[in-house]
């Protein structure tokens, strides 16, 4: 198992795609940042609560909340890349029958990719970290605002290495997803074509969903992000930046509690598991 | 051409060919398939097939395309379910963990696929990573013994399709197989690299290895191999030595000064199947062993054969005879 893992992690590795990822999850945040230091410094009337937290949004105290709220969103994005192409590019290239006969067998194969995978994600997630830190530096220099170290106690960082699991946590269902479908499709972009359609077309069906009165406007508590939104919601943010996620919301629908967020979605990355794991077993491997 | 025929259907009543050399032992026995079938809903891609393959032999697969090789290769391989049937490796009935035989078994399937952002000797990294307990050094040996060593930094996909076929082949012998599957190595391959595939598949095939040799060459597969099965639309035709078919398929090669003379005589003589022209010769389809009566009838007609051999058939002949010579496709 450990020599699968080793071989997956080589291969990922030395792929580029798994650099420009990082390099496009880097990236972001430093776009990211340097936009709202742009609006910050902006000549803008403070009405609203977005504008007047800004200057708090950059400070230290919320840089690694923030980052990974950021990465909640957009990282899922580049996790389900990822994720899909990790299989997914076994079939384009054809080394998938070369890889199987390989390997140990085809289960653990799957659960090295996973896991090499995962390892990926938490080297991204991070990475991501440092750099929204560096970012909230910098920009706390430039904006002119108080460097205070005050916050950093141990209290601070329980909440942070909690909150970058729950990120963790709510990356993985769609990654899964993607892997699954890669599987399903045999080919990397069926699982990135189907994670992020999904990802991007619940939103909008449970914004219409929410509009809906009675049971209709209850099942966005049963798919996956609104329960991504319980969980990443828990980050310490200033009002107006609590979730990672957009998505609506109604008054008369109550959120789903954190426990119920925390089963639904661990039911769907199971389910994804389970169905893709099933499908690559049964199959053929016909190239 | 029609001796042929009647030979190899007579061949074909049994689908398994013992060893002519009886003397092997059934240890030597590196693969064996029984009854082997596949099907795909309604299609049957490989048909109760029975096969044998012992150590040290170079055994050829022969079959049009879409005739079920890659197939059986899939299913020795434990990548395609077999429908019905078994397999054995090395003795051992294939089952759920079959790693500990397979890990004995070095293969390339089709066409070798290679990762195209590696290099050819990351590639083999990523491999011996994967099978585990190869030793560092025998990445260097491979490369060296396919001559890639000098390339094995550049990318993969920079690899010209001979330099692609020998990787393969290097990766088959990462973990010193004892069976080495090698499904149209030479495919692609220009003349100079196809004779050097060529020459290295004998020398892998060494006392404790055997060589399982899926192609559609014909001429390369006569050259390399000891036995060959064909196979035509999932369905085994014949299993036999190369010598043994050709041989039994062979025809008379006569020259004569009146050549209509001698047609019109031997058409007459019910034993003989056919006549034909083939630039100065005769060759006549006639039963194995029949070259003195064929001389005798002439001669008691005062016709004189100067010359008068046993042509034996090419296996491209007699495969195109067996399988009808039409595409499996």
């Amino acid at each position: 198992m450990i020599r699968l893992i080793s071989a997956e992690m080589f291969k990922m590795r030395k792929r580029s795609m798994s650099r420009v990822l990082l390099f496009i999850l880097v990236g972001l945040i430093i776009v990211f940042y340097l936009v709202l230091l742009a609006v910050s410094n902006a000549n803008l009337p403070h009405t609203g609560a977005r504008i007047g937290n800004i200057p708090n949004l950059l400070g230290l105290p919320v840089a690694l909340p923030f980052a990974l709220s950021l990465m909640s969103w957009f990282g899922t994005i580049l996790a389900i890349m990822l994720a899909a192409s990790s299989i997914g590019s076994e079939y384009n290239w054809r080394t998938i029958r070369t890889t199987v006969v390989s390997s140990e067998s085809r289960f653990k194969l799957l659960i090295a990719k996973l896991i090499s995978v995962g390892i990926f994600i938490l080297i991204g997630l991070i990475i991501g970290l440092i750099s929204g830190f560096i970012m909230s530096l910098i920009t706390t220099a430039i904006g002119g605002y108080k460097f205070d170290f005050s916050f950093f106690s141990g209290t601070y960082v329980w909440d942070q290495f909690l909150q970058f699991w729950r990120t963790f946590f709510v990356i993985m269902p769609f990654s899964l997803m993607g892997f699954m479908f890669a599987i399903i499709g045999r080919s990397a972009m069926p699982g990135i074509a189907a994670g992020i359609g999904i990802f991007f077309g619940e939103q909008i069906i449970t914004g219409f969903m929410y509009l809906a009165k009675g049971w209709i406007a209850a099942i966005p508590n049963y798919l996956l992000n609104a329960n991504v939104q319980v969980i990443t919601a828990l980050a310490k943010l200033p009002s107006g930046f609590g979730g990672g996620m957009g998505g609506g919301g109604s008054s008369d629908i109550q959120a789903p509690s954190v426990t119920h967020a925390f089963v639904v979605l661990s039911i769907y990355s199971i389910a994804f598991i389970v169905i893709g794991f099933y499908l690559f077993r049964k199959r053929d491997v016909t190239g | 051409m029609k001796l042929i025929g009647e030979i190899i259907s007579g061949m074909t009543t049994q689908t398994t060919l013992q060893p002519q050399t009886s003397i092997k032992k059934d240890n030597d026995v590196i693969l064996r398939t029984s009854g082997l079938t596949k099907k795909f809903g309604t299609l049957v891609a490989v048909n109760n097939l029975n096969l044998e393959l012992r150590r040290g032999e170079v055994f050829g697969f022969l079959g049009p395309n879409g005739a079920g090789k890659s197939t059986t290769v899939g299913m020795i391989l434990g990548l395609v379910a077999p429908t019905a049937g078994s397999i054995e490796l090395f003795g051992t009935k294939l089952d759920g963990n079959s790693w500990p035989l397979m890990r004995r078994v070095g293969a390339i399937i089709e066409e070798p696929a290679f990762f195209p952002y590696l290099s050819g000797r990351d590639n083999l990294e990523t491999l011996s990573r994967s099978i585990g307990n190869v030793p560092k050094a025998k990445i260097d040996e491979v490369l060296k013994r396919v001559n890639l060593f000098d390339r094995a930094g550049d990318r993969y996909d920079h690899y010209s399709m001979g330099m692609k076929q020998r990787l393969g082949i290097a990766s088959t012998l990462l973990r010193d197989p004892e069976l080495i599957i090698l499904d149209e190595p030479t495919s692609g391959l220009d003349p100079a690299g196809t004779k050097e595939v060529r020459d290295l598949i004998p020398e892998l095939a060494h006392e404790s290895r055997a060589v399982f040799l899926c192609s559609h060459l014909l001429h390369e597969v006569e050259l390399v191999c000891n036995r060959v099965a064909i196979i035509k639309q999932g369905t085994l035709l014949t299993s036999s030595t190369v010598e043994e078919l050709t041989s039994q398929g062979q025809m008379l090669q006569i020259k004569v000064a009146d050549q209509k003379q001698a047609i019109d005589l031997l058409k007459t003589l019910p034993w003989i199947k056919s006549v034909k022209i083939e630039n100065e010769f005769l060759i006549v389809d006639a039963p194995k062993d029949s070259a003195s009566r064929v001389n005798q009838a002439l001669a008691e007609h005062n016709i004189f054969a100067s010359e008068l051999v046993n042509k034996a058939a090419s296996l491209e002949e007699v495969f195109l005879q067996l399988t009808g010579g039409t595409s499996g496709d």
